[in-house]
């Protein structure tokens, strides 16, 4: 007996594109829609369809820094991506669907806290903002977002890197072989949410069994641990076998377990290229899997192409998830080291990459390892592009549930930069009080 | 002169319509299970001292295919699906499916060759059917596996007919191919049978005008033509008000309608002058089907809802015990309030002013509770009609600029017909705070329709010139088109060409029929960075409406 009953905000954006012939243009799901209509599934009674709404400028600036400002970088579109994000989520949180899928674009996993144009696609984090949106409106705390996609999803993971109370997991192709190169797995998170992002950099070739190896020795383990109020589901598609811009060898029928034994709240569509090979199926499947429906039946005609997984990255994936048991086994321990080994402060540079607007971008941040909050956070950035110019900005972040100390140290590293005068642009975003002031 | 004819539950109506006047109109009882003595009946009783040389054309609304299917007489289909890979259909279509192999995808390449030998084995299985349904995933991006499979059918079960699902609907949405498709083959016979015998009793009479048969589109086709979609003649009595709405007015601005008849009122939502359609088609035996078919929502309040008391709540409908007291009948009924309001003037006011008392609270006078129940009614109405303009404004929309700018159907006028229309329409426009009209002529307004509807039909065109061709599938049609050359104009060019071919074909030759284009798409298709193509919809139809704009005359008082 099918007790699901799955919320689908269907949003494939035919007039919007980044340019012409880029891979995130307007027929990147047009035969997806063939497909979802073609099999009925609007019509059928486990499945509801809902309409985006458009998300608001300050929806995405509870998560952003846009510098100039974050209006100005965007376009409708990303707000109606959004949007149908926070509808997906809101459908599950007034109980209308037991679960819901924004099948929506443009994607939004590479876009980071602080934002100067557009990079791998993305320009706002789409599931970044719906989080941030359930902390609000509905009082979510733990929340857990599984990032499936084939590229590592730094956005996600820069905006939740000091945030313990968002489990971060993202599988992806080892980033020593795909944009954007990040995904490592010592990349654990800040040291006061020291493991809360766990990455699992996979070989290319990974194919359904690699894939649902780590899945039922890793991350199903560790979600059970986390305990979070809600899952969310990245669901990119590029892990498929047939996508042109990776290498791994995931099936539609590899997707469709992975979203039935996952059994998220909330999917978000990512990435995904192979819009004709692969794109109908996966989705046809993972909408299949989620609402309760039998989806054996759906199969890739071309299956004949996908390869067999080999010995080696059999061995090396359990290996990689035998290190990873053993990190998360001892997480309070390392957690607990981190944070005595840091002081007062903890310190990063980097050096960030906008493909898609040709921009490099240099950040430097800093975090107060607080006893009594999450603490606040600095970040100074500079942003230089061809045509771009040089843009700078200084944002100073308090964060929810945040101690007096933190709040007064904040705006006052603020002002002290501001008197430096440093930069072009001064920021304070206010996670308490749900606001982004430009100084 | 027209000739119209609605076929309703319980009066079959007709008219005789003369340079937009309605001329003469007549009333008979509906005849279930002999619905041809009746429609004989109504025909002669309407021409009557009438020139039937002078009838130009016939037109009927009937319920035969509604009826056969609430009734179970429908035929032993054999349901042949070309499913290919995706949902499993198991348990989601009506009868027992039968899958074969066979795929066509998304771009109408074939993936899978259909085999013969199941075929043969599926048609020896299932011998004896006399009709049969051939419905393949994406047929309507290449009709040629259905055709294959159709074709041996044809040679290995011998049927009386075979429904080809692409031929049915040119539109995506394969579960929806296959339900109309099988409930077009089960109704075939039963049509046909009635199609012969309307075709003969007409011609008995001297009438050599042709015979057309409403659709709930709301458009005609002639008999000829209808008996290949008999489907598509279900649902045409509420069709028929919305046409005859569309002749008695001229509406341009955002309208709710409402259809008051016996027991239900059926609401639709208009813009630019014509009702909403579905989303999808129709719902027949509560299988969604591809029947293009007006969007309605029909709720239990009519002239004859039963009106009671039950605790301290007065209840109106939905179930009907029988005419109004006030006419004879057993219960008290909405027309007994109406009658006690002062806003209708048939039927006994002592009568009426009795089963009013018979509903009121403690203290309450009959007037009091006539208008209690006027209240509930109108209240049961109205929340109809806000759940359709919040699913309106709900109706997913698959472009940015529709979500930016789209524009909110935003109703200016409340238009009704039928029997209580006179008494609950104001009451309904109050409470949405919306001017009114109820035209004159509206108790025949259904047969109005019928008489003065337009015969429609529609084609979709699909070119997908990066594979070379386009399709018709309504036609069957597959043509190679120029890959570098075929523009979006071509596309348009050619589906006028095809859509006046399959008029022609179906036999209406209307002296100027105006086509319409219902929709279109363009993609660039890219590979790599180089545009290799285009892919076009286009969809065309004959514009649904009316022949002639009609004047109640000096029938529309009553």
């Amino acid at each position: 007996m099918n007790n699901k009953k799955l919320g689908l905000v269907f949003f494939p954006a035919f007039d919007w594109a980044i340019t012409p012939s880029h891979p995130e243009r307007e027929e990147r799901l047009l035969y997806t829609r063939d497909q979802i209509v073609e099999e009925g599934l609007l019509d059928l009674p486990a499945i509801r369809e809902y309409r985006p709404k458009l998300a608001t400028i300050q929806d995405a600036q509870r998560v952003h820094i846009g510098v100039p400002d974050i209006a100005s970088l965007i376009t409708d579109a990303h707000l109606v991506s959004a949007g149908g994000a926070i509808t997906a989520a809101e459908a599950v949180m007034r109980r209308e669907v037991t679960n819901a899928f924004a099948l929506v674009r443009p994607p939004g996993h590479h876009a980071m806290r602080v934002v100067h144009g557009t990079r791998g696609f993305c320009t706002i984090n789409i599931e970044a903002i719906m989080v941030e949106y359930l902390r609000r409106h509905y009082g979510l705390n733990k929340i857990a977002i599984v990032d499936t996609d084939v590229h590592h999803g730094d956005g996600t993971q820069d905006i939740f890197y000091h945030d313990p109370d968002t489990l971060f997991i993202s599988f992806h192709q080892d980033g020593r072989t795909l944009y954007p190169g990040t995904g490592a797995v010592a990349e654990l998170g800040s040291p006061s949410a020291l493991c809360s992002t766990v990455n699992i950099p996979l070989p290319p070739g990974t194919t359904d069994a690699g894939l649902h190896y780590v899945l039922d020795n890793l991350v199903l383990p560790v979600l059970e641990d986390f305990r979070p109020d809600i899952i969310i589901n990245s669901a990119g598609q590029d892990n498929h076998y047939s996508d042109p811009l990776a290498n791994m060898a995931i099936t539609a029928q590899g997707y469709a377990r992975l979203a039935e034994k996952l059994n998220a709240d909330i999917a978000v569509l990512e990435g995904g290229y192979s819009i004709e090979e692969a794109l109908p199926y996966v989705n046809t499947g993972i909408i299949l899997a989620m609402a309760g429906l039998d989806y054996s039946r759906v199969v890739e005609p071309d299956i004949a192409r996908c390869p067999r997984q080999s010995e080696d990255n059999t061995r090396y994936i359990a290996q990689l998830v035998g290190k990873w048991q053993e990190i998360w086994g001892e997480r309070e321990t390392l957690r607990r080291e981190a944070i005595a080994q840091a002081g007062d402060f903890w310190q990063r540079r980097r050096s960030i990459y906008y493909d898609d607007s040709g921009i490099q971008e240099r950040q430097s941040e800093t975090v107060r390892i607080c006893p009594h909050c999450l603490g606040y956070q600095t970040v100074s950035t500079q942003a230089e592009g061809h045509s771009f110019g040089v843009k700078s900005a200084f944002a100073a972040i308090i964060p929810r549930n945040s101690c007096n100390a933190c709040r007064t140290q904040a705006q006052d590293a603020l002002y002290k930069a501001k008197k430096e005068n440093s930069h072009d642009h001064y920021f304070l975003q206010d996670k308490e009080m749900d606001v982004l002031q430009q100084i | 002169m027209l000739l119209g004819i609605d076929v309703g539950g319980t009066f079959t109506d007709a008219v005789v319509i003369k340079d937009g006047q309605v001329w003469a109109s007549a009333k008979t009882p509906t005849t279930h299970g002999q619905l041809l003595r009746g429609i004989i009946m109504v025909i002669d009783k309407v021409l009557a001292g009438i020139n039937q040389a002078d009838v130009r054309r016939v037109a009927l609304s009937t319920t035969i295919v509604t009826n056969a299917l609430i009734e179970g007489e429908i035929d032993k289909v054999a349901l042949l699906l070309l499913p290919g890979p995706g949902l499993n259909l198991e348990g989601l279509t009506p009868g027992e499916p039968h899958f074969l192999s066979g795929y066509t995808d998304h771009r109408g390449r074939e993936k899978a060759l259909p085999v013969k030998d199941e075929v043969s084995t599926v048609c020896r299985k299932i011998g004896g059917s006399k009709a049969a349904a051939v419905v393949g995933k994406f047929a309507v991006r290449n009709p040629a596996q259905e055709r294959q499979v159709a074709d041996w059918v044809q040679e290995c079960l011998r049927p009386d007919h075979i429904t080809v699902g692409a031929e049915l609907s040119g539109s995506l949405n394969y579960l929806r191919r296959i339900n109309s498709a099988y409930y077009n083959a089960a109704v075939w016979r039963i049509f046909t049978d009635f199609a012969a015998a309307i075709e003969n009793a007409v011609a008995e009479r001297g009438i050599t005008a042709p015979v057309h048969i409403l659709k709930a589109d709301g458009g005609t086709l002639p008999l000829g033509a209808a008996q290949e979609r008999p489907v598509e003649a279900i649902f045409t009595g509420p069709a028929a008000s919305v046409l005859g709405i569309m002749a008695l007015t001229n509406l341009t601005e955002p309208v709710i309608s409402l259809d008051i008849g016996g027991t239900s009122t059926d609401i639709a939502l208009w813009q630019n002058g014509v009702p909403l359609l579905a989303t999808g088609g129709a719902v027949v035996n509560g299988y969604p089907t591809a029947v293009r078919s007006f969007w309605l929502s029909s709720v239990g309040i009519g002239g004859d809802s039963y009106v009671r008391r039950q605790g301290d709540k007065l209840l109106v409908g939905p179930m009907r015990r029988g005419p109004a007291m006030a006419c004879g009948g057993p219960e008290p009924t909405v027309t007994d309030a109406l009658r006690v309001a002062g806003m209708i003037e048939y039927g006994d006011q002592e009568l009426a002013r009795k089963a009013m008392l018979l509903v009121a609270a403690e203290g309450q006078t009959p007037d009091e509770a006539a208008g209690e129940t006027l209240r509930a009614a109108t209240h049961t109405v109205c929340k109809a009609v806000a759940d359709m303009l919040s699913e309106q404004a709900a109706r997913p929309v698959y472009k940015v600029e529709d979500i930016v700018h789209g524009t909110v159907f935003k109703p200016e006028l409340v238009i009704g017909v039928g029997g209580a229309a006179k008494g609950l329409v104001p009451m309904v426009a109050q409470e949405l705070s919306l001017p009114w009209q109820v035209p004159d002529g509206h108790m025949v307004a259904n047969a109005i329709g019928a008489a003065s509807s337009r015969p429609t039909t529609e084609i979709t065109l699909r070119a997908d010139s990066a594979e070379g061709y386009y399709t018709v599938p309504e036609l069957g049609i597959k043509r190679p088109v120029d890959k570098q050359r075929f523009s979006l104009a071509d596309a348009w060019a050619a589906a006028e060409t095809h859509l006046a071919e399959r008029a022609v074909a179906g036999g209406i030759n209307e002296t100027a029929p105006v086509s319409e284009r219902i929709y279109e798409e363009e993609f660039n298709v890219i590979r790599g960075f180089t545009t290799i193509g285009k892919i076009m919809t286009c969809k065309l139809q004959l514009k649904p409406g009316v022949l002639v704009p009609v004047q109640a005359g000096r029938f529309g008082d009553e």
